[in-house]
């Protein structure tokens, strides 16, 4: 199994100005947050986007990371197209229109 | 008085509120559509509590000052952050004049001062000597059910399954093991007084050292908080069993008896409450109204509570709600059909 596949959409390394970052969330989270499924958030990269989500929205912090600080094992993040699973670091420039979606794994029948 | 029962499911929480007689109701939600909703309670500052839970996104605490706007509460009760203790799912929420306690899987008691915006772990309790002992029960290993003495809040009693049950005699600083007169679940090789796997407690209104305890092994009296505990089973066709609730009122016992802990469904089909009229001392059916067709379903721990007045009200894992106002003569199941209940709660209106 290829660990760095290509990052569609990321730009590690690559450190932008500030961007608006669209995030998107699944609707059991939206309701937490009064039913909003799209937020925004600014930031320069991909790291940022997530802290800053995490700041302005912190009931969101123990639905998507455990107490060990670890991503909960059947919730998914994708930037863009991406996984952030498969990203080594989360500290990769972002640009206005960027996405980061949370999304829970669904799987079975 | 019309009452207001808040019911917990796998897919939500609903809310039923009745007339002054408690024979008509209306339904509410679901609220949390999709959430697993596992506990209810009320803060003391006016305001409700709601515990939400997901295979996903983890547990958390919502407090609402009108059961219809709801806001989580950041802070809530929670392990350390870098630990591998793990929150599954709050599991009871209690108030004690000035003090909240809430119950939690991975088991342990957290408090609350401040009508529960931040909760703090009561450490003698969650790393009480006997913990590496404590094994899950086929529930989880949970702290599910907190009683806290009427007659001198200094005293505390918690059962976690499958461990037993504890006493505290300081406010909840140290806690000592209250499992005698009990067989053991769970082989224990380490600690003499752990491994009982109970499934709730309940208090005497009017005599604050008798418990009443229904036991993975059966149904147990104890006359000295705790310390002891006797079996109390006459006219009851199984031992086992999930809640335990006496109404004030009448001053009965009711349990919902099931078959066996391997099947645990009604006996033949035969869903039925047993009530106790004499603390214990003897069992028999609980009035009329029940299904007249085989029915097997069963009343989780968390999913039986009682208004005080006669009201007494079961949510089963079927999705059906029971309810008396005649403290168990005659039982209405409501019209509604609601995913598999996991609580039931009366609320102050």
């Amino acid at each position: 199994m290829d660990l760095a596949p290509d990052l569609v959409g990321a730009r590690p390394g690559e450190l932008n100005e500030m961007a608006t970052v669209q995030v998107r969330l699944p609707g059991l989270l939206a309701q937490i947050l009064g039913g909003e499924k799209n937020l925004e958030v600014e930031a320069e990269t991909l790291q940022g986007a997530v802290d800053r989500l995490l700041t302005d929205y912190p009931a969101l912090k123990v639905h998507l990371y455990d107490e060990s600080g670890r991503q909960r094992p059947h919730v998914n993040l994708f930037y863009n197209e991406t996984n952030t699973r498969w990203l080594s670091s989360l500290e990769v420039g972002v640009q206005d229109g960027d996405t980061f979606t949370v999304m829970q794994a669904v799987s079975g029948g | 008085m019309g009452v207001t029962l808040a019911v917990g499911t796998e897919k939500g929480a609903y809310l039923f509120r009745s007339d002054d007689a408690r024979s008509e109701w209306d339904l509410q939600g679901p609220l949390f559509k999709g959430w697993r909703v596992t506990a209810f309670g009320e803060a003391g500052d006016g305001t409700y509590l709601l515990a939400t839970g997901s295979n996903w996104f983890g547990a958390a605490l919502h407090r609402s000052p009108d059961l219809k706007e709801w806001a989580q509460i950041v802070d809530g009760p929670a392990w350390p952050d870098g630990g591998e203790r793990k929150l599954t799912q709050i599991w009871t929420l209690n108030r004690a004049g000035e003090s909240l306690f809430a119950g939690v899987d991975e088991a342990g008691l957290f408090r609350s001062s401040d009508y529960g915006d931040t909760w703090q772990p009561l450490e003698g309790l969650n790393e009480h000597p006997t913990r590496p002992a404590w094994q899950p029960g086929f529930g989880g290993l949970a702290a599910h059910k907190v009683v806290v003495d009427w007659s001198n809040p200094d005293r505390v009693w918690v059962a976690i399954s499958a461990v037993g049950v504890f006493r505290s005699d300081d406010g909840g600083e140290t806690w000592v093991t209250k499992n005698h007169g009990i067989e053991s679940t769970v082989e224990d090789e380490l600690e003499g007084d752990i491994g009982y796997c109970v499934h709730c407690i309940v208090q005497d209104p009017t005599d604050a050292d008798r418990l009443y305890r229904q036991e993975h092994q059966g149904v147990f009296r104890s006359f000295d908080g705790g310390d002891n505990w006797e079996r109390i089973e006459t006219g009851l066709p199984a031992g086992f069993g999930f809640p335990i609730v006496l109404d004030r009122a009448s001053g009965r016992l009711f349990v919902v008896p099931l078959e066996s802990d391997e099947n645990r469904l009604p006996i033949d089909g035969e869903f039925r409450v047993y009530r106790s009229d004499d603390g214990g001392e003897s069992w028999s059916i609980s009035g009329t109204g029940y299904p007249v067709a085989p029915t097997f379903t069963a009343v989780l721990r968390g999913a039986m509570d009682a208004d005080q007045r006669k009201g007494i009200y079961l949510g089963t894992t079927a999705g059906k709600v029971m309810a008396t106002a005649d403290a168990g003569e005659t039982w209405t199941t409501l019209p509604w059909t609601l995913p598999r209940i996991l609580s039931v709660r009366v609320l102050e209106n």
